[in-house]
């Protein structure tokens, strides 16, 4: 018996090794060819970082465009530089920004923790608001509340993201005073650790409910339906026969059940939301890796490009990873099947 | 006598929602369950017998309520009882259990756990983890499955659908209730499988004394099973009494019907149809196996499906392939078929090498075998009217339109609608019109050929035999071969010639219709005969014989 239940698990452990094992040879081979994706995407743009550099100095001749890029390793034929280019990023060296003066990865360094702060509260947010009004609304389907769930998430889904970002400054800001318009943490104010926790969280408030709530509105869509859908099925059925109350088959039977379709667009969500607080961070003054992003297109700054879609498929390459691990944890049914 | 009667449902009607086909769902239904006895509850779909019995546990679907009438549990009236009386007797003193035993489990909670639930809910004060887990083991093990320590871990898709179903029994028997519903608990398994829950039923209640109201459409069942019989029609019982007067001298004609369309209890064919010639059809060695990839580093799983099978048909022969879920009978048929490439083997189709051919060649052969499916819910395009999907065979073989859709309104008279469906669409008919307009289809190519796949499995009974009929007469008129696939062997019994059955990929026997019901060789033949409900009622060919032997 003892020996049956050790072998399991170590068969299981060697399951999970593998599978692990193969996601690792995935991701290397996405991030390469992602990388050089990316690579042969910029360098498709006319012109190239040397002219930019000579343009802006003021005394450009050809000689010095020559010298700039030999510099840079930019007169090597394409294919070197993409080979130097792979080779740099194995090594986690994103290169340097001619522009900024500084090292990509610092750069990245700085901008991503608020970006992250900010992307994963409101993408939290929305899934916890979405799921719950969902089954709010899913389990009184045709009922008032039912309704006015409906019309709200429809007006917040119909609104554009920048809108309801002014019209909540408008309000909450500017009118009632209670929480800050723009920025990320007050500047210039003396502030003991705790205090300067409180004040980057009221910071957030606005923006985090203003990327939130768009995306509130779809998971509660998703999950009223799919609230419905289940609601319909036997084994719902079975579990009244057997007695239980009304909230114990919600939360028991229903919720996990449901929560299955909500995982999936959650999870491929997840990735664009990432690039896709620029407008947001742009309303708020945020010091995220959008505005950077923006700011390093507008300035032609290619090692800076590059470094942060690089950066960015990492992000949303791992978040694939755990919305896959998540959704084997919620239904067995997808790691038993394929090891059985 | 009074104070043995467990349940009394008293001039019972729950009103349908206006705008149905009648008025009443149900309507003045009287029946009663006695401590100790099995009452089956007998009907076509639409009856109202599920109706009936989810009334009793409150488990109407929301549109429908209870008007009138009385339903008394042990005495007292529960037909208006509160949601919290009804929630203590659900699982508790009356349980149920479903027909679907693939969808009626969580699927994503272990099975253990399901049960585990089932008694908590009930039991007070709740017991300690180690009573709960004896008392799950303890039940998994009463109603016979294997291995219960590794069992209860298990989800419900790591399991067979009988094997689920044993789940649903136990998780009913966990408060030891005095009634059980059983709505059309084995309709959905197979029959080796039904026998066995069937037996289980039957011992689970004379162990514990149980009241048990048994929800079929099948006189067989009710034959094995029951103690007094309740025949339901159009929301009225029709007949009741005890199983010897309904099944052996029924007083209704809807009664006397209903057991004369058991399939196997009507007079056998006449079997010699003067078959003879070279086959129409002749395939040798077929094989084909299902390889699903699971990933770089996993080895692929493999299904051998058919295993060196060999069949032969002859022009107008009807052979019937028998054999119980996952044999291969399906995967056989669309071999055949070509709808499934064989991974070996030939099929020899009059007289040109027909796994062979390519292009325009096999296209020309592809409407000499036609097709009849099982769910005639699902084969037909919601959207087409029913005179085109019968036409656009024919057109896309060059008839002209007006001469198809003329064709296809005789078509349709002639498998017994009204010429005028053809401007209808599908959801106007019932499943068995609809099964009239599938057959109406296939033979709108004039085939040689016609596959039947478990093409009468989803209907009643009395609409079974009419379309077996209709088929008998079609083959007659058309010089149809026929594969008849189904796991059904006095369907079999009724229609073919000749049965093959196949278990596992491979056929174990074949021989012709009388000859397999009389004399099999097989022991997994034999072990199917065996399982065929009511055999002590109809028993195939030969009912008239073993009835004899039995009252003898």
């Amino acid at each position: 018996m003892r020996a049956l239940a050790l072998s399991i698990t170590g068969s299981r452990g060697v399951a999970i090794a593998i599978a692990i094992a193969q996601w690792l040879v995935r991701f290397v081979a996405v991030v390469l060819v992602i990388a050089t994706f990316n690579f042969v995407l910029v360098h498709a743009a006319p012109g190239d970082p040397a002219q930019v550099m000579a343009g802006q100095s003021g005394s450009a001749d050809e000689q010095m465009l020559a010298q700039l890029r030999a510099e840079y390793g930019l007169d090597k034929p394409y294919p070197v530089q993409l080979a130097i280019y792979l080779k740099r990023i194995v090594t986690l060296d994103l290169g340097y920004s001619y522009r900024q003066q500084r090292s990509v990865l610092s750069l990245i360094a700085e901008r991503l923790p608020a970006t992250l702060l900010l992307t994963c509260s409101a993408f939290l947010l929305s899934l916890v608001a979405g799921v719950s009004l969902g089954t709010l609304a899913g389990v009184r389907a045709g009922k008032w509340s039912d309704t006015a769930l409906t019309i709200i998430s429809l007006f917040l889904y119909a609104m554009p993201v920048f809108w309801l970002g002014l019209m909540l400054v408008l309000l909450f800001s500017v009118k009632l005073d209670w929480l800050p318009a723009f920025g990320y943490v007050s500047i210039g104010v003396p502030m003991t650790p705790f205090e300067r926790v409180v004040d980057i969280a009221a910071h957030m408030v606005l923006p985090v409910v203003s990327l939130g709530s768009v995306l509130m509105a779809i998971y509660a869509r998703l999950m009223r339906s799919a609230i419905i859908d289940v609601a319909h099925q036997d084994f719902i059925k079975t579990a009244r026969a057997k007695g239980l109350k009304r909230g114990q088959i919600i939360f028991r039977h229903m919720l996990r059940n449901a929560v299955l379709p909500v995982v999936t667009v959650a999870g491929m969500q997840a990735g664009t939301l990432v690039g896709g607080s620029v407008v947001i961070e742009t309303v708020f003054a945020w010091p995220g890796l959008g505005r950077l992003t923006f700011d390093s297109v507008l300035q032609r700054d290619y090692p800076l490009m590059l470094g942060i879609f690089l950066v960015m498929s990492v992000i949303v390459i791992v978040l694939n990873f755990l919305t896959d691990t998540i959704y084997r944890i919620v239904d067995p049914r997808v790691s038993l099947r394929a090891a059985s | 006598m009074n104070d043995d009667i467990l349940l009394a449902v008293e001039n019972l009607s729950v009103a349908l929602p206006k705008g149905g086909d009648r008025g009443h769902a149900v309507a003045d239904v009287s029946l009663s369950v006695r401590r100790n006895e099995i009452v089956c509850l007998v009907g076509e779909s639409g009856s109202g017998k599920s109706i009936t019995a989810h009334a009793v546990l409150g488990l109407l679907p929301s549109n429908l309520s209870i008007g009138g009438g009385a339903i008394r549990f042990r005495g007292a009236d529960i037909a208006h009882a509160d949601e919290g009386t009804m929630r203590g007797l659900r699982g508790g003193a009356i349980s149920m259990i479903f027909q679907e035993p693939l969808s009626a489990l969580n699927p994503l909670a272990r099975v253990g756990d399901q049960i585990a639930e089932a008694i908590v809910t009930h039991a007070s004060p709740r017991p300690s983890r180690a009573e709960l887990d004896a008392r799950v083991l303890e039940l998994i093990a009463a109603v016979g499955l294997p291995e219960p320590a590794t069992l209860v871990r298990s989800y419900p898709f790591q399991l067979s659908g009988g094997q689920r179903q044993r789940v649903m029994i136990a998780m009913a028997m966990s408060n030891n209730p005095a009634l059980l519903l059983a709505d059309e608990p084995t309709t959905a398994l197979d029959v080796t499988t039904q026998k066995q829950i069937l037996a289980l039923i039957r011992r689970l209640q004379a162990e514990r004394g149980m009241g048990v109201l048994f929800i079929t459409h099948d006189f067989g069942v009710v034959a094995d099973i029951a103690d007094r019989v309740v025949v339901m029609r159009g929301g009225r019982v029709v007949e009741q009494g005890s199983v010897d007067e309904v099944l052996r001298r029924p007083k209704d004609d809807y009664t006397k019907a209903l057991i004369a369309a058991v399939p196997g209890s009507r007079p056998a064919a006449e079997r010699d149809r003067h078959l003879d010639g070279e086959p129409l059809l002749d395939a040798r060695g077929l094989n084909k196996t299902f390889v699903t990839a699971q990933g770089l580093f996993r080895p692929h799983r493999t299904v051998p499906a058919v295993r060196d099978v060999a069949l032969s048909l002859r022009p107008r022969e009807t052979v019937a392939v028998v054999g119980e879920s996952g044999s291969g009978k399906s995967t056989l048929g669309r071999i055949i078929m070509r709808l499934v490439e064989p991974d070996a083997g030939a099929v020899e189709f009059a007289g040109m090498d027909f796994l062979q051919l390519r292009g325009s060649q096999l296209r020309a052969m592809r409407r000499k075998v036609q097709i009849v499916f099982q769910d005639p819910f699902a084969a037909l395009d919601p959207r087409q009217k029913v005179g085109d999907a019968i036409a656009r065979g024919p057109m896309a073989y060059g008839v002209p339109p007006a001469e198809a859709i003329a064709d296809a309104k005789r078509l349709l008279a002639r498998v017994g609608l009204e010429a005028s469906a053809a401007e209808r669409y599908p959801h106007e008919f019932s499943g068995g019109q609809r099964q009239r307009i599938c057959i109406a289809r296939a033979l709108a190519l004039k085939p040689m050929v016609l596959v039947a796949d478990e093409a009468v499995s989803a209907l009643d009974v009395s609409v079974q035999a009419q379309i077996l009929d209709l088929l008998a007469e079609l083959r007659e008129e058309m010089n149809l071969a026929m594969l008849f696939i189904t796991h059904d062997l006095r369907v079999a019994a009724e229609i073919a010639d000749r049965i093959v059955v196949m278990r596992r990929g491979e056929i174990v026997e074949q021989g012709d219709t009388k000859s397999v019901f009389t004399s099999p060789q097989h022991p997994y033949t034999r072990a199917l005969l065996d399982a065929i409900p009511g055999r002590s009622l109809f028993a195939g060919p030969e009912a008239a014989a073993t009835l004899d032997v039995m009252t003898a």
